[in-house]
């Protein structure tokens, strides 16, 4: 029965993916049903699937002895991430209805959705490495074509061009775990990892756990890669809800995650990750507090915010970060579709532009104001719970002055959320913009998502049983709700973060009279504004792959026998390499 | 004495079929190497490879060849290479003495002619082998036979008579 | 005992995967250079099945050569269709006339 259900999570959205593809883009219609009807029945099996979860596999292909077996086991980490992926990629497919409606090639763009859901349903699915490496790439490429689907647009190009070179480059990391673990241990089974990590020679394991490292934070938008995510922007806004929000990017925490039994003992490992979660959330709620892009600001605040789960992982908080992950997906989706909504209406990302558009459009102002609530840390909402439990872990498992910076961090997430709010919906209408109020369809898929918002922190009690019950080697407990939210209550990181967060917002309240404070801080923000010079670096190592793939061209005379020259001739070589080594 | 004259077949129909300038020939040549290198095959002890060698290798491709030939027209074009024949020597010759060389010491001789004794115990673990140690090919055989059908029904499109031959392979 | 299977079946492999290969270098048409690729995978094909009569897995041996000649069969159908859109749409088989890359 997991199995079936395992197969339907993948499988639905693939054939939905081709069959979108297959009716042909004269039937925009159909397409948008049939996309729909596909990742809603692909979200149902993942819902499904949690009732099923377990420790052993679920669905074992047979392919012989090179690769292991092919098997998905829907443990509790699996099995809600797959059920955000479909779930939260059906949201963001019914709100395309009014968001892609009139557009051209409607039919790739669907099938790069649909297939983009399947693949990271198989990718947390799964428990062989060689599988998670090529679903890695899948999500990767699906990734890429969508940042570049308006391809007549240079920006869009470039930043697909951009993120896809950066994750392959952390992919690497990946494929050299994958690959050192078959090597010593004869098999791409992640269990089997988890079990036998400490009999590993511990060179080898360092090698594995920077590897992950690497390709997590490369996946992630972490410190040093962070600057692939802003530029993805340029892609259609569901997209960025749901790929570069809401799942893609949290396959470098769930990786972390998914290995953290493995690799914690290895020394430095741990701080290593606390410290790229750290300067990541500080640096990208610097960098969103001075742009003036509204998808750049959310784009900087998941970097920030994947910090915040990078930081947790490291400091040994596992559940917190998932959980965080959990109410970062919603809210953030929230987000992105409700910003998505915005510059549906206004026709503009430019924050400096928009102004008073709260009392146009009433609906996506409240579901937005709730997500931003949500981000900033305020009670009640859930992005409170999970961030104070992610600042306790990170108390109780790291040192103290990163915690600090953290507390510092949540204070500027507050101001940068405020100062965004405010920029969009209140104060007076500085573009003259007329918006109209967000379709029926966009209204569908945020309701859900607000109430998600609200109340999806009473998942904490189901949510740690899930996780405790399927992961042996993670030794997480499992506690009611109440216990859960009663030690948060009772935590004093807590209160410092609440008065981290009143800070913020005072800040943004008092700007005016807060003049000398915000000079000082403009160098600051100049600097942010370039990226801390990351911007430079990452563009000459996309650069310098562009330029060496230029020069090469040279050697392309486009004769088929010169070709097939140059591959005997380097059949040759080897062949004298082989020689000259016996 | 069979097998030398069967090997000296081969690379005879070999060399004529890439010396020939005119296709449906030079097809024709490629279908005879291939009868004989399935009867080689069937002389080293591989009677089913063999057989679907026959079948395919003779069968199968030329016709395909044949019917490619007759679409295009049988231009026999200018022999003259497009890069300089003395490299396509050099590259070849060096390529082959350096496998010959590292394979030849390595044919202990005594030992393989014991093992070419042993005919009987050897046969009837093709189909287990096939079906359970190698399942990966075979599922990418299916893939590759599904490219093949869609590049048929594709590109040379319209004539039903090879697609059924086609599908027939699989 | 030079004239043994073996020997004869290697030189063969040899020569089979030369003069493939060599077709492949020299020729012009690409109907040609299919015929070539076809010849030196016919090589390989005795090689697999030699490799594994003499190492006593004839199986084995066969089960990849069946592989390869399916895979072998296929590459041939797509780049003759190939070969047929071509010269449909570019009226030529003729390869140093196919390229459109700056030199």
């Amino acid at each position: 029965m997991a199995g079936i259900l395992i197969a339907l999570c993948i499988g639905l959205p693939w054939a939905g993916a081709l069959l979108v593809w297959w009716i042909g883009n004269d039937n925009p219609r159909w397409q948008h049903s049939l996309a729909v009807g596909f990742s809603a029945a692909g979200g149902l099996a993942a819902l499904a699937l949690i009732g099923l979860r377990s420790q052993g596999a679920g669905l074992s292909l047979k392919v012989g002895g090179a690769f292991g077996d092919f098997s998905f086991v829907p443990d509790g980490l699996s099995v809600y991430l797959t059920a955000i992926a479909t779930v939260i990629g059906s949201l963001a497919v019914i709100f395309s209805i009014d968001y892609m409606r009139g557009e051209e090639q409607l039919g790739r763009y669907y099938a790069l959705v649909l297939f983009f859901i399947g693949s990271m349903a198989g990718l947390v699915l799964t428990n062989n490495l060689f599988l998670m490496f090529l679903f890695w790439e899948i999500t990767a490429l699906c990734s890429y074509g969508l940042i570049s689907f308006h391809n007549d647009d240079p920006k869009a190009v470039a930043g697909g061009i951009k993120a896809l070179i950066i994750t392959q480059l952390g992919g690497i990391g990946l494929l050299v775990a994958a690959i050192l673990s078959y090597s010593y241990l004869g098999s791409f089974d992640t269990n089997l990892l988890l079990q036998k990590a400490p009999e590993l020679p511990a060179n080898v394991l360092t090698i594995l756990a920077f590897g992950c490292l690497a390709a997590a934070a490369a996946k992630s938008a972490q410190f040093p890669f962070q600057t692939w995510l802003p530029d993805a922007m340029e892609a259609p806004t569901p997209v960025s809800a749901l790929i570069h929000a809401a799942t893609m990017v949290n396959a470098g925490v769930y990786l972390l995650a998914r290995f953290y039994p493995a690799f914690a003992a290895v020394p430095n490992w741990r701080e290593a990750v606390m410290l790229v979660g750290m300067i990541s959330a500080l640096m990208a709620a610097l960098m969103a507090l001075a742009a003036n892009d509204l998808k750049r600001v959310l784009a900087y605040s998941t970097v920030s915010q994947l910090g915040y789960m990078v930081y947790a992982v490291g400091a040994g908080g596992v559940l917190a970060s998932q959980f965080h992950l959990l109410s970062h997906s919603i809210f953030k989706a929230l987000l992105f579709l409700g910003a998505g909504a915005v510059i549906h209406a206004a026709g503009t990302r430019d924050m400096r532009q928009m102004g008073g558009l709260g009392s146009q459009m009433p609906f996506v102002r409240t579901v937005f104001v709730a997500g931003a609530l949500a981000l900033a840390g305020v009670p009640v909402l859930n992005g409170f719970w999970s961030k104070e439990l992610v600042l306790e872990a990170g108390l109780s498992g790291g040192p103290v002055w990163v915690f600090g910076l953290m507390i510092f961090t949540a204070a500027l997430t507050a101001l940068y959320t405020f100062r965004m709010v405010w920029m969009v919906f209140f104060g007076e209408n500085r573009g003259g913009l007329h918006a109209h109020e967000a379709g029926a369809a966009m209204k569908t898929a945020l309701a859900p998502l607000a109430l998600g918002a609200l109340v999806s922190w009473l998942l904490a009690g189901p949510f740690s049983r899930l996780l405790a019950e399927t992961l042996p080697h993670h030794s997480i407990h499992a506690l009611p709700t109440g216990e859960i939210l009663l030690e948060v209550i009772k935590a004093p990181a807590t209160y410092i973060a609440l008065a981290a967060v009143a800070l913020g917002l005072a800040a943004w309240w008092w700007r005016e009279k807060l003049r000398l404070f915000s000079e000082a801080l403009s160098g600051i923000l100049w600097v942010a504004a370039h990226s801390f010079g990351f911007e430079a670096i990452n563009r000459g190592v996309v650069s310098v792959t562009n330029d060496a793939a230029e020069d090469l061209r040279g050697s392309q005379t486009g004769l088929l026998n010169w070709n097939v020259l140059a591959i005997i001739i380097a059949l040759v070589l080897v062949l004298l390499l082989l020689a000259l080594g016996a | 004495m069979i097998n030398f004259l069967i090997g000296a077949g081969i690379l005879a129909c070999a060399i004529l079929a890439v010396r020939e300038n005119r296709l449906l020939v030079s097809a024709l040549w490629l279908a005879l190497t291939s009868a004989l290198v399935s009867f080689l095959m069937y002389r080293v002890g591989a009677a089913e490879v063999a057989v679907v060698e026959l079948s395919v290798g003779a069968g199968l491709v030329t016709v395909l060849f044949v019917f490619a030939i007759n679409i295009i027209g049988n231009e026999s074009v200018a022999s003259q290479a497009p890069l300089p024949r003395p490299l396509a020597w050099v590259a070849i010759v060096l390529g082959g003495l350096l496998l010959a060389w590292m394979i030849l010491p390595s044919m202990q001789l005594e030992r393989f002619t014991a093992v070419l004794e042993q005919q009987g115990e050897l046969a009837g673990l093709f189909r287990s082998v096939l079906w359970t140690d190698r399942s990966v090919d075979s599922l990418l055989q299916v893939v590759l036979i599904f490219s093949g059908v869609l590049a048929v029904l594709g590109l040379i499109g319209g004539e039903e008579g090879l697609e059924s031959k086609e599908e027939k392979q699989g | 005992m030079i004239f043994s299977l073996p020997n004869i079946a290697i030189v063969v492999v040899l020569g089979l995967f030369g003069v493939g290969l060599y077709g492949v270098l020299i020729s012009r048409n690409l109907i040609k250079v299919v015929v070539g690729l076809q010849i030196a995978v016919k090589g390989a094909l005795v090689a697999f099945v030699l490799a594994g009569r003499l190492s006593s897995q004839v199986d084995v041996g066969q089960s990849l050569a069946l592989t390869v000649i399916v895979a072998d069969t296929i590459v041939a159908v797509v780049a003759l269709a190939l070969a047929v859109q071509v010269r449909r749409k570019f009226g030529t088989l003729d390869i140093p006339s196919l390229t459109s890359l700056r030199r």
